[in-house]
């Protein structure tokens, strides 16, 4: 698996060189700053969220660590 | 204070009249009925007085006059207060320095109450390690203010409280409207008499007398500088804009200066640091694409 | 002309910090240092005739000066209800014993078996401590309790972030390390082992016993999460990252067992699963937020895939629409498929060799899942927000390639799970 990490890695890097030009000022982040604008806006529905599918679905993690926590079913 | 509003029908508009900030506040109103006009004049009543409430030094029962009174402990602030401190922040970083909150403190020794006094350099020297915004702490949302030190929004505070008050009548009405706090203007535009204001601009030399009449179809206009507010000293003329680097008033500025922009806020701050430029005001203001109006 | 042009920079910065300063609210509640916030919510999951669970939760934050703050979270689970067990509806009923050994339960014909026994109170504590290092670096430490009947779970976490160009890019690493036991009531069974059923036989808790190995497990789960956010303009932010999940131990799951059925489909025998004891996951994901006018989008991939060959992608859509007084609505789309696990089957096939691994878990089968919901939240006074929110979920399993042995191939091998998901939220 870990050349895949390798591969993925690289498109990061190179667009992590390419956002320099973009972003705002200080002063512009009056938007940004909103509670709902934060990319996880709302923590405990997320929490619930990630225990649900994580119950249900094979799949878990991504936007969080993929944790474990409970036997469920 | 006196917390009372009197209303007037004019020609086509109602004018609503109101004391705040210790300036005659006036709005203009295009509504039909005395009842609309009444329920907007108390919104923006209730908005500059809610704003000079909160954010005047004089008060002792609000947060400016805990930050001025923390003892250099932080105090966490709301998001008013926040985006305010932001603001002034950018305008010292955009002023190189100049233009500073904390400049306040300096009329320990300098009242500019139209005599001769100037104190001596020494009781200036003794102030200015109490005057720089370099000295704060502004980490969101907690403000850290060095004991000794004082922070006065008088500087924006009255433009910020004009264009607040438009925003919110704005937010209830679609009719024509102006906001005038002692000068300080924000219109929006009008229906009638082809959208366009009729408004005087003060000539600081005459107090009383207009100089000029401007029709503006909607945006602002700020005056800085005070035709009452000066010290004079052996033929040299000291205008209360101070130099928080110094500690001295700003030499060779004009009188006063008055800015047209989109906001009154904007045309506020650009006409204060056309002050704090000095001889160069002029330089200065050309360089800003804004009408302006210089009394020297 | 550089004065001109420093000028000109001047009007410029000032007018967008005068927007700034003009866009806001006004609401006048500087909270102190010191204050506690609180958020709480209860969820209420319900599955058509199977799982039902009950979850309230509240959570504590508490900002220090120098944008320290402490987060505190506490979960409580309460599940009732019937959850598949892996094994093959038949023409007759079928009887099972329950995981404990005490008892049995039955599946009526033509019914996917269901074991009932399902009651289970779970309780998590977590915290995490946040707090800037330095001008550019932030760092956070966690820790992670979460305890069942028979399942203990502790981790403890770490992150580092790092903000560059005004702090419009920011990149993170993350670290979690977990460490769970389980513990079933009646013991792990032995993989593969056939299911012993009470028919009234005298040797049969010793048969029973011979079935179970230990009394518990462990597994150890490893974490790294790697970071980039961007802030794109005024409206938009974006999020990249990379994880990938390292478990090693006892990953089967002790409740699940597979039916061995005949050429003519009926059930000959029942066995226990048996999963490998490692499991590597890693998973790509992507996040924009974009701010219109008033309104929010919120939309988000992730491409996860594993060593037991299960790939899947995850689309999440949310639209906040504004709508005036502080109240919003928000509809949420989500879509979810995966591959199934090279070592999941259906059923075993009477005579055929053991596969090193088997498992009929409907969780690692191939799968769809479609969330509809409707969330409707509004702002009071004193920054106290309301909301609640209504889930659909689907899951559907594909079904297999027509080559069910016998009566199978009538029965239905992968029924939909409906659930509803209702949550209400009061945040003070």
């Amino acid at each position: 698996m870990m050349p895949r990490v390798a591969a993925f890695l690289i498109p990061l890097t190179l667009l992590f060189t390419g956002c320099t030009n973009l972003g705002v000022e200080p002063w512009e982040r009056n938007i940004l700053a909103k509670p709902e604008m934060q990319l996880i806006a709302d923590p405990i529905e997320a929490g619930l969220d990630d225990h649900i599918y994580f119950s249900k679905e094979a799949s878990s993690g991504g936007r969080s660590f993929a944790g474990g926590g409970c036997g469920c079913n | 204070m006196t917390r009372l509003t009197r209303l007037e029908e004019a020609d086509g508009y109602w004018q609503g009249r109101f004391q705040a900030m210790a300036s005659p506040c006036e709005i203009f109103m295009e509504v039909d009925e005395a009842s609309s006009a009444n329920r907007l004049l108390q919104i923006a009543a209730d908005e500059a007085w809610r704003i000079e409430k909160k954010f005047s030094r004089y008060k002792k029962d609000n947060l400016v006059y805990r930050i001025n009174n923390s003892s250099g402990a932080p105090a966490k602030v709301d998001d008013e207060t926040a985006h305010l401190l932001d603001f002034a922040q950018q305008c010292w970083e955009l002023s190189d320095g100049l233009f500073d909150i904390t400049s306040g403190v300096l009329r320990r020794v300098w009242r500019f109450d139209g005599g001769s006094h100037i104190p001596d350099e020494a009781a200036v020297k003794a102030l200015l390690p109490y005057v720089g915004w370099q000295h704060v702490n502004w980490s969101r949302p907690f403000f850290t203010l060095p004991q000794g030190m004082e922070i006065d929004f008088g500087g924006i505070g009255k433009e910020y409280a004009v264009d607040r008050t438009l925003l919110c009548l704005q937010e209830v009405t679609d009719a024509g409207l102006l906001v005038n706090f002692g000068g300080d203007i924000h219109a929006g535009r009008r229906k009638k008499d082809a959208g366009a204001w009729s408004i005087g601009i003060e000539n600081p030399n005459q107090p009383d007398s207009a100089n000029g009449i401007l029709k503006i179809h909607q945006g602002a206009l700020a005056t800085s500088g005070d035709a009452r507010r000066f010290l004079l000293r052996d033929g040299k003329r000291y205008g209360h804009v101070m130099n928080p680097k110094t500690g001295w008033p700003i030499e060779n500025a004009p009188r006063s200066v008055t800015v047209a922009a989109d906001t009154c806020t904007e045309a506020g701050v650009l006409a204060t640091l056309a002050l704090l430029h000095g001889e160069d005001a002029e330089t200065f203001l050309k360089g800003q694409a804004v009408q302006y109006w210089l009394n020297d | 002309m550089q004065l001109k042009d420093k000028s000109k920079k001047i009007r410029r910065s000032l007018t967008a910090a005068t927007c700034s300063l003009l866009g806001i609210s006004t609401t006048d509640t500087p909270a102190e240092e010191g204050d506690w916030e609180f958020d709480s919510a209860v969820l209420y999951y319900s599955e058509v005739d199977r799982v039902s669970a009950i979850e309230p939760v509240i959570t504590a934050k508490r900002e220090f000066s120098d944008e320290k703050s402490l987060n505190l979270k506490l979960v409580f689970d309460a599940l009732t209800g019937a959850s598949a067990n892996g094994a093959t509806p038949s023409d007759q009923p079928q009887t099972f014993t329950k995981p404990s050994g005490e008892g049995s339960y039955t599946a009526s014909a033509n019914e996917t078996p269901l074991d009932d026994t399902f009651k289970d109170f779970r309780m998590a504590f977590s915290s995490q401590w946040d707090q800037p290092l330095n001008r550019d670096y932030k760092a956070s430490l966690g820790g992670n309790f979460s305890t069942e009947y028979d399942y203990l779970s502790l981790s403890v976490n770490g992150s580092l972030s790092r903000d560059f160009n005004k702090r419009n890019t920011t990149l993170s690493v993350g670290i979690s390390l977990a460490h769970d036991t389980i513990s079933p009531d009646g013991d792990l069974p032995v993989g593969f082992s056939s299911m012993v059923i009470d028919t009234g036989q005298a040797g049969f808790e010793d048969d029973f016993d011979a079935t179970r190995e230990g009394s518990e497990d462990t597994k150890t789960t490893l974490d790294l999460i790697f970071g980039l956010t961007q802030v794109i303009d005024q409206h938009t932010v974006m999020q990249l990252s990379y994880s990938i999940s390292d478990s090693s131990g006892y990953l089967t799951d002790p409740f699940k067992i597979l039916s061995v059925v005949g050429s003519d489909g009926r059930p000959v025998d029942y066995r226990y699963e048996k999963r490998p004891d490692s499991r590597n996951k890693q998973g790509l994901y992507w996040q924009t937020k974009h701010h219109f006018s008033k309104d929010i989008l919120d939309i988000s991939y992730r491409f996860f895939w594993d060593d037991w060959d299960i790939t899947s992608h995850t689309l999440d859509l949310r639209y906040r629409w504004m709508l005036g007084g502080q109240q919003y609505l928000e509809p949420h789309f989500r879509y979810y498929s995966q591959s199934e696990a090279d070592f999941y089957r259906r059923f075993l096939v009477d005579g055929d060799v053991l596969p090193d691994y088997a498992s009929a878990d409907y969780r690692l089968g191939e799968l769809t899942g479609i969330t509809l919901g409707l969330k409707y939240g509004f702002k009071l006074a004193n920054e106290q927000e309301l909301s609640m929110r209504l889930e659909y979920y689907l899951q559907s399993g594909d079904s297999p390639d027509g080559n069910a042995p016998g009566i199978l191939s009538d029965m239905e091998l992968f029924p939909d799970v409906e659930a509803i998901i209702l949550q209400f939220n009061y945040a003070f």
